[in-house]
């Protein structure tokens, strides 16, 4: 029993410490990460800034030519194929229904450039639309590269490296989360802080349930 | 500077750091909680069975379904609120043939589609509860890059708007002056400058291996 309270002040001050370094080691490794996110965040919401415009500003291109299809396979054997034919990699995305047998219509896309792919089953024959874009939509490209939709349950990640970047940003959420914590867990152990500290992180509650509960409640 | 203006800049710095970061936390949550939802294409929370009701005799102004953007939504304000519906106008999309306009209206957690006749001058309401993380997934993509002619069209969309602007702003200042902190903490450099020298390469890595 006597020893039990100088053991748990020390565990308590071993968490302090590591809790610190934490919160400095997580911001600095993610950095580069953080600025990407928040740079492209605002991008995308002022998609009319002119500086940063991608869309009038991309090259387009075209290729066509015969290809090989699989004799049999699915849709996603098919889309390999024609891709591997014209050296193409990304992230296969399929449009909402399949239009017609004999057709089958993708798109293939990767941050900065997106192919559009039609081919004619019947002819073997392919036409590849290549759109590429600057950096503003580079840029714009990584903040939403995941492969899926929640709204769409056609499309599955199907490219290695979309699945690494979906695992980097599942990684980027998890720092900043433990960023958060740790960074209040600092707050509090600073006790002449604690009430402006309060203050500011009421605010911020109150301002941020009001869009995910208040709302709803108010006007439900 | 001298060492007194230099422990006074870092003591402002600290505390800017540590009210704007305290502050701004809740909104840097739902931003980083949503992640998982949008990468993995996974809201949780079921949503509620719809609830369907009619309305007729609507004040519909003439001609607005020849209207466009916020000028239509302007228009249909007067028949939303009628029908008791507030919220974002998320889509607007008309049917041409049938003469009727479909609204998507959503005010974060529930959705509300007015499937509105021009013709009969009636409306089918059907209200849905989407849950918390169908909320924060919203918030999340708003206002973004589609539809900007439209967004914003509800005053508190507006507010949010700026708010995830401050967010950015704020997470901005956070980085650049958490590296200040960490700069002047000399036992923390030469980690910390592994830290920024892995990050980097993990960054510039996956930035490479995704363009090229």
């Amino acid at each position: 029993m006597i020893s039990r309270a100088p053991e748990s002040r020390r565990w308590a001050a071993l968490f302090s410490t590591w809790n610190r370094k934490a919160h400095y080691y997580l911001g600095l490794y993610f950095l580069f990460f953080l600025w990407l996110f928040s740079l492209s965040g605002l991008l995308l919401n002022h998609s009319s800034w002119a500086f940063a415009q991608f869309f009038p500003n991309r090259k387009i291109s075209k290729i066509e030519g015969p290809i090989q299809f699989p004799l049999s396979g699915s849709d996603l054997d098919k889309a390999r194929a024609v891709m591997r034919q014209f050296g193409i990699e990304g992230e296969i995305g399929w449009g909402a229904t399949r239009d017609a047998a004999a057709r089958l219509e993708f798109n293939v896309t990767r941050p900065g450039r997106v192919y559009q792919v039609q081919t004619d089953l019947k002819e073997n024959r392919a036409t590849v639309t290549l759109n590429e874009y600057n950096a503003w939509g580079v840029l714009r490209g990584m903040h939403t590269f995941v492969g899926v939709s929640p709204d769409d349950p056609r499309n599955r990640r199907d490219w290695i490296l979309t699945t690494i970047w979906a695992m980097s940003m599942d990684a980027v959420a998890a720092g900043v989360l433990v960023l958060v914590l740790s960074g209040v867990y600092l707050w509090w152990n600073r006790r002449e802080k604690r009430a402006a500290g309060l203050i500011a992180l009421a605010l911020g509650t109150v301002v941020c349930g009001l869009f995910i509960v208040g709302l709803r409640w108010v006007y439900g | 500077m001298t060492g007194q203006s230099v422990r006074r800049l870092y003591s402002i710095v600290r505390d800017l750091h540590l009210y704007s970061g305290l502050f701004i936390s809740p909104l840097v949550l739902v931003f980083a909680v949503s992640v998982f939802f949008l990468v993995h294409a996974w809201i949780p929370g079921s949503s509620a069975a719809p609830a369907k009701r009619t309305a007729g005799d609507l004040p519909i102004p003439a001609g607005v379904e020849l209207l466009t953007g916020r000028a239509q939504v302007a228009a249909l304000r007067g028949v939303l609120d009628r029908l008791g519906v507030k919220g974002e106008v998320g889509v607007l999309r008309r049917i041409a043939k049938e003469h009727r306009l479909v609204i998507a209206v959503i005010i974060p957690g529930r959705e509300v589609s007015v499937d509105l006749n021009l013709e009969t001058r009636s409306a089918e309401v059907t209200e849905r509860a989407t849950g918390i993380g169908s909320a924060i997934t919203y918030l999340h993509k708003m206002p973004g890059q589609h539809l900007a002619n439209l967004r914003g069209n509800w005053g508190y969309m507006r507010f949010w708007r700026w708010l995830a602007d401050g967010t950015v702003y704020v997470v901005m200042f956070l980085t650049l002056s958490g590296v200040y902190l960490w700069a002047v903490l000399r036992a923390e450099r030469r980690v910390g400058l592994a830290l920024i020298a892995a990050g980097a390469f993990s960054f510039f890595g996956s930035l490479y291996a995704l363009v090229h």
